[in-house]
């Protein structure tokens, strides 16, 4: 409750100050065949208060920057120290005058530098990008906001190196849903996409499954054993308040957010068996979309909200299935693999993630919606499962147990970069990758 | 004394009803009559000696014999309790076992189903919940509903053995209760089950 609140309050009192608009030129063009990695250069943030920095400030911000930075996949990062002098020397004085020389010589085509000024509990961070290569400003933010939120102000201004570079926005200021039995029994928490500030979002002490992001990132539906049946509620983040808004005889299960952010697919047996309905965010039913003697579950809209997939035993292994959102054209979607599951709808391409079990282990696949370009992303490194797409459709966040005991990572669309989020005891699974939030 | 009576008055009819009746039925009956008359007597009876009457060593005697019967009794009733308990952790021990990704009944699945069948039959006051469980592999989403379909099964095959279908209501855990957290084929094939759990009253 008190940290939702302190987010809203972060972002009342966080004001964004542009300098210029972006340009608007692209970079980087992610989905050219010649795509390469742009070399850029970022400095160590200047203290502009008189304290020193004995927090460390200027070196988290350096770290979680070259993070950011790192993990898109797009930036070849160049080491300050290769400069002749000092960043700080070249840079002295006037706080825009960079050398633009100096950099250019070490093969930086851009650089990111900026300063912090910290007043207690408030921390006050300038950053700016330039072209090297041009000699010119291209973006700078300036961000006021608590200590603790300082990894959260450098997401957001990668976000926007992002958008100057691709003319798209990243998702570093996102946060990935699981479910952990860390505690012994199955709560809900939620992470930052890097994985840190992990936060238990449940107390249900019982089965708590399945947490499906609304479409605007306030809620979180799921599943739970809270009241001895399987049922589903919602969780409203800003007040903590939860509400059961599904309890029929039976399972109540596997709830996914319509991209209108006004229905969920579900799936009840209400009627004696595994069916997908679409009901209301109150519980009320709209439409019974399957109606078949097998199991039908695990719905996955398609951005537009007009077709949903789903997982179905009807031809007698569980398989991939496509249907429009009023029930009908439905059509298988996977063939050449067994058993496929837990399927989930890039929200930037007709592009379907999800697992399956070859060779005795479940690994992640990506497919058209129409079937064909089948890609097989991981291999030989335990089960792979619970894939969910990032908002921008480049990354997807997974469970693994390649290192012991299920946890999550996230590589991008391709299978490269790879990355293990956290290192909790346990079982993670259950993924859902949240919208942005801004 | 007026209940005694009542009741004594009672036995003299019924007594003579069944004598009625047995001596229209044949002579061979006579036996089967002396027999009841040794089970009617359902009033405990009155001690026949008064306390004062006893001698210390008999009081002695019959207290030590009666706590023994009491004893006797408490042991009856926990050996009544204990076998009561060892069947019903025998029924609820036995699963019904399922193929992977299958909630189809194997011709093993059926047996289990027809013993678990009868003991319902013959115990109408114990009602069970049958839970439906999978082995880990695959989503906790699709086992939900893998595990309702085998909870489902197996109860339809109870019902049409003639158990009530209200005494039988069915819940499905997926894979979230597994007998055995091993990862091999041993302990999944322990984990796909459907369990049926006695209810307490």
């Amino acid at each position: 409750m008190r940290k939702s609140a302190a987010f809203f309050i972060f972002f009342l009192i966080l004001y964004l100050c542009h300098f210029r608009f972006a340009y608007a030129k692209v970079y980087i063009d992610i989905d050219s065949p010649s795509f390469k990695k742009f070399p850029i250069a970022v400095t160590h943030f200047g203290n502009l208060g008189e304290a020193v920095d004995r927090e460390g400030i200027s070196k988290e911000i350096y770290e979680v920057l070259t993070q950011d930075l790192e993990v898109s996949g797009l930036f070849n990062l160049i080491d300050p120290s290769y400069l002749l002098k000092t960043p700080e020397d070249s840079e002295s004085g006037s706080k825009d005058r960079i050398n633009f020389r100096d950099w250019s010589l070490i093969g930086a085509e851009a650089l990111i530098k900026g300063n912090f000024f910290c007043n207690g509990q408030i921390i006050e961070i300038e950053a700016k990008l330039y072209d090297i290569f041009r000699g010119h400003f291209v973006m700078g933010k300036r961000y006021v906001g608590k200590r603790k939120d300082i990894r959260r102000i450098i997401h957001r201004f990668t976000d926007e190196v992002l958008f100057s570079f691709t003319g798209e926005r990243g998702v570093f200021d996102t946060k990935i849903a699981f479910v952990s039995d860390r505690l012994g029994n199955n709560e809900i928490y939620t992470m930052d996409f890097d994985g840190y500030n992990a936060t238990k979002i449940t107390d249900h002490k019982s089965i708590v499954l399945s947490p499906s992001w609304s479409t605007k990132g306030k809620r979180i539906a799921f599943t739970s054993y809270k009241r001895g049946n399987p049922d589903i509620y919602i969780k409203d983040l800003a007040t903590s308040r939860e509400s059961r808004i599904s309890h029929h005889k039976g399972l109540n299960i596997a709830p996914a957010w319509s991209p209108d952010g006004e229905r969920l697919a579900v799936t009840l047996s209400k009627d004696g068996n595994p069916e997908i309905y679409v009901i209301d965010k109150h519980g009320n039913e709209l439409k019974r979309l399957t109606n078949h003697w097998g199991i039908d579950v695990s719905a996955a809209w398609s951005p537009d909200g007009k077709k949903i997939a789903f997982v179905s035993d009807r031809s007698g292994k569980r398989n991939i299935y496509i249907m429009d959102s009023q029930g009908d054209k439905v059509r298988r979607l996977t063939f050449e693999v067994n058993y496929s599951d837990s399927p989930d709808w890039s929200l930037k391409e007709e592009r379907i993630v999800f697992s399956s079990l070859n060779d005795g282990y479940f690994d992640i696949y990506t497919v058209n919606s129409d079937g064909y370009n089948l890609k097989r992303l991981t291999s030989n490194s335990g089960n792979n499962e619970d894939p969910s797409w990032s908002p921008d459709g480049r990354y997807i966040a997974f469970t693994s147990t390649r290192d012991k005991n299920r946890s999550v990572y996230i590589m991008r669309a391709d299978g490269s970069g790879l990355r293990r989020l956290e290192a909790f005891d346990g079982d993670q699974f259950n993924i859902s990758w949240s919208p942005r939030f801004w | 004394m007026f209940k005694r009576l009542s009741i004594n008055f009672l036995v003299i009819v019924l007594m003579l009803s069944l004598s009625f009746c047995l001596s229209s039925c044949g002579k061979d009956a006579v036996k089967e009559d002396a027999l009841y008359e040794e089970v009617i007597p359902l009033v405990p009876e009155e001690p026949e000696i008064l306390p004062g009457e006893v001698s210390e060593q008999e009081k002695a005697l019959t207290e030590e014999q009666l706590r023994e019967e009491a004893l006797a009794e408490q042991r009856e009733i926990e050996e009544a309790a204990r076998r009561e308990a060892q069947m019903k952790e025998e029924f609820e021990n036995v699963d019904v076992h399922f193929d992977f990704d299958q909630f189809s009944l194997t011709v093993e699945a059926r047996e289990v189903l027809a013993k678990k069948a009868s003991w319902l039959l013959d115990h109408p006051d114990i009602n069970v919940e049958i839970e439906g469980h999978c082995d880990e592999r695959g989503t906790n989403e699709y086992n939900l509903a893998l595990g309702e379909r085998r909870a489902y099964t197996a109860k339809k095959y109870l019902v049409a053995a003639g158990v009530e279908t209200k005494r039988i209501p069915t819940i499905s855990y997926g894979e979230e209760r597994p007998l055995d957290t091993d990862y091999n084929e041993t302990a999944w094939a322990k984990n796909r089950r459907a369990h049926l759990r006695i209810l307490s009253d």
